[in-house]
Parts: structure tokens; sequence; C-alpha cells
């Protein structure tokens, strides 16, 4: 059974629309919801699907910079982007990617970088899933907890901290010092900005992705952003890589724009009720749904890395079916929550 | 959301998908073989292409810099055209955004 297959003339395949414009769909809500490209979806589902690699790289960047000019808007428009700290962020995270790219190609006149650039990709992953974790399961609570004791002792609300690392970043005095009004960050050394972003940029570069999963928890865990704040300004980073990305590599004769075109279709709808999402949802339930997210992304790239080198195709399959398969309960539960709210604010008003 | 019930529909949906290639790629079976369908061409073979189709081959043939340009800006317009039409159906089902308090 094949479900309305069209040929696609640069790739040079048949391919299903509909599969198409499912993974723009699944792709978009988690864009407009997490403020991610969601390249390391797309990427792998194509080419196990059937697309060549070299198209399933190239082909998502000019899909995910369509999808994100709708979410950009809309996520303005709620207030959720730091105009000041995305500019700050791409500029100086340009620099960072620049030195990794470069390090990898040193690294690759060595000898193959794959296995060290997947082991780097399964340990970020699994540290920023595992810290995210104990963020939601094991700070959070703590932080309600002194809050309620406060209340319950009538201390002044707000009084109740419990030190983060952004809380320690802030407190690194090194002139000159910069603030972010937008994002409620007041006073923060100039030279934690510039390091942070430049790491982030140099993970960027070196792992060959677009970001948006790292700069997401760095946004709320090192700069301190709420995080609805940080999804919205992380978009705006995507938009700006995924344009420069979708340019070049159809330069390089890399995306077939037929499937961009259609998948499209279904990412700026999902965009639009993705980012829509984020107006129903706690900041912590975010973080929660992000961190399964990111854990199940690293599970995937080990399987891949398990079918490198085994050679055996059904560690690939496990890996596309384990990332596909958690875009879809992710886009399911986020339109869920979406209904679900606004049935409640229905009866509400009525 | 309890965790326990993301935890079930996060499982249920690789499930579903882990289907999907059984039922609607079964007569080709991609899964089966470890490369990928097609080999990298810079030229695409437009002999058999007509319409649509071979416009985009004939662009992507013969000036790259056009086709990128292009590939550029109808992303640009479309998400931005797609983004409009879509925020006007969700207005009309209730779902207009305006600024939100940014609760954690």
């Amino acid at each position: 059974m094949n479900i309305i297959n069209i040929h696609l003339p640069v790739a040079g395949i048949e391919f299903s629309a509909v599969l198409l414009v499912l993974i723009g769909f699944c792709v978009g809500v988690l864009g407009g919801f997490f403020g991610v490209g969601g390249g390391w979806m797309i990427t792998p589902a194509l080419n196990i699907f059937g697309f060549h690699m070299a198209f399933a790289i190239g082909t998502p960047l000019a899909n995910i910079f369509g999808q994100s000019i709708g979410a950009v808007r809309k996520h303005h428009r709620m207030g959720n982007i730091d105009w000041k700290l995305g500019l700050v962020s791409i500029v100086t995270s340009v620099f960072g990617v620049e030195i990794g790219s470069r390090v990898i190609i040193a690294m690759e006149k060595a000898g193959d970088v794959g296995v060290i650039v997947r082991w780097c990709y399964i340990f970020l992953l699994s540290v920023l899933g595992v810290y995210m974790m104990y963020d939601y399961f094991v700070i959070h609570p703590r932080l309600v907890k002194l809050a309620e004791d406060e209340a319950a002792n009538g201390a002044r609300s707000g009084t109740a901290r419990v030190m983060t690392i952004s809380d320690k970043l802030h407190r690194i005095n090194i002139p000159p010092m910069i603030s972010f009004p937008a994002s409620g960050v007041e006073g923060v050394s100039l030279w934690v900005i510039l390091i942070v972003f430049l790491v982030t940029g140099f993970l960027s570069g070196f792992m060959g992705v677009g970001g948006g999963f790292i700069i997401l928890p760095v946004l709320v865990y090192l700069i301190g952003l709420p995080t609805t704040i940080a999804v919205g300004t992380s978009l705006v980073t995507v938009l700006f890589t995924a344009a420069y990305g979708c340019f070049t590599y159809a330069l390089k004769g890399r995306v077939e724009v037929l499937a961009a075109f259609i998948m499209l279709i279904g990412a700026s709808v999902g965009a639009q009720i993705g980012a829509t999402a984020v107006k129903y949802i706690k900041g912590y339930g975010i973080r929660l749904l992000f961190a399964i997210m990111v854990i199940l992304a690293g599970f995937s790239v080990l399987t891949e890395q398990f079918y490198k080198t085994s050679g055996k195709p059904l560690f690939q399959t496990l890996a596309g079916i384990t990332l596909m398969g958690t875009a879809l309960a992710m886009s399911v539960m986020i339109i869920g929550r979406l209904v679900i709210e606004e049935r409640k604010n229905r009866v509400k008003a009525e | 959301m309890t965790f326990k019930r993301i935890a079930t529909i996060v499982i249920l949906s690789i499930t579903l998908v882990g289907a999907i290639p059984f039922i609607s790629q079964a007569e080709r079976d991609p899964l089966a073989s470890e490369k990928p369908e097609t080999a990298l061409s810079m030229k695409v073979d437009t002999k058999k292409l007509s319409g649509i189709n071979l416009f985009i081959a004939r662009m992507y043939n013969e000036d790259r810099v056009l086709y990128a340009t292009t590939v550029t800006l109808v992303m640009a317009v479309l998400g931005t055209t797609l983004a409009f039409i879509t925020d006007l159906v969700l207005k009309a089902l209730g779902l207009e955004v305006s600024k939100i308090s940014h609760r954690e």
C-alpha cells in the first residue's frame, strides 16, 4: 500500500506525500513548542524511508527555515522573544561554530571522527536529559516546598532560594556587565555570555547540528531565562541558522525542493499549533517533555552507533523508529494538552 | 500530565511508528537494504520529466545560484503564507494568542 506516491525530481525517487506532510507536521509542532529545528529527527527519518543522506541533511534545513518564520512571529506576539539576547547568541555562536567545524576538519585528516562525534552526542544528550529530569523531580519540588514553608510561616514571598547554576554564573562580577530586561536578567558579565555561546556554537559546529536542542537548556539553566522566553529566543537562532543552511545546501545541490515544499505544508500548521500550546503549558512541563525527548534522542544515537559497529540494519531501523515515535508521541501530547486546556478555559468562561 | 501517562504515550507512539514502514512501504521495503535507494547525482536526468518537475530539474541543472535563491525565497514566502492562514484558522477556533505571563 503506497500512500499518494509522488516523484521527487532532484532526489530522483518516489516518496509518499502523506508521510512527508506527517513528518513535517510532527517536526513543526516540536519546533514551535520547544524552539528547536528538528533536523535531528527529519534527517534519519528521511534517510530510513529512502532519501540519500546528502538530501536527508539539506532538505530539512529548507523546511525548518520556512516553519520557523511563522513560529517566531507567534512567539514574538506572546512576548517570548528576547531579541537582544538572540542577536548576541547568533553573533557569538558563529565564531564557536567556525572553531568547532575547523576542529572537526583537522580531526578528519587524522581518521574517522564519526565515532567520536556520536559518543559526544550521546554523552551530551544523556547529561542534558538526566539533569533536566533531576531538576524536574528534585530541585523543583524542593523550591515549591520552600515557598510553601515560607507562606505557612508568614515570611515574605520570593525569599526562598535554592542556588541554581545560573545564580552562580550571575554572581561572577567581571565587567562589563550586561542586562537583558526582556528576560528579567539583570546584570550578568558579558564574558559569561560570550563564553557560554562560544561553547554552544563550538558544540554545534563540532557535532554538525543546528543547535536548538543545546540552546534551549543553555538559556534556561545557564543564563536563567524563563522557559517560554528561552523557547522563543532559541527559535530566533534556529531561524537564522536554518536560512543560511537552506541557501548554502541548495547551492551545493543538496536540497530536494519539492519534498521541502510538501513537508512545509504540515510543518507550518504544526509550528503554529506548537507555538500556541506554549501559552497553556507551564515552564516546568515544557522542561519535562524536552528532557524525555532528549533522552530518547540519545538512545537513538546510541542504537545508530551499534549499527555502525555491528553493521546490522535492525539497529538503524530501531534508531529511526525511536526518533519518529518520540516525535509523534510529543506532538500528540502537546496537541492533546492544548485541546484540554482550551476546553477548560471555555467552560470557565461560560 | 503525569510521568506515567507520558511514558505510555511515548511507548505507544514508538510501536505505531515502528509499524509504518511495514504498512506503507511494504512493496519496496527500504528497511531491508542497508544502502539508500538513490545514488547522489549532481545532474538530474530530465528525459522522463514534465511540468513542474521538469522546470525544477532544469533550474537545478542549469543555474545552481538561481536554484538556491528560489528555494530560499519560496520557503520564506510559503512559510509566511501558511503560517498566516493557519493563524486565521486557529483564531476562528478560539486559539488566539497575546502576551502571556512567563510562569514556571
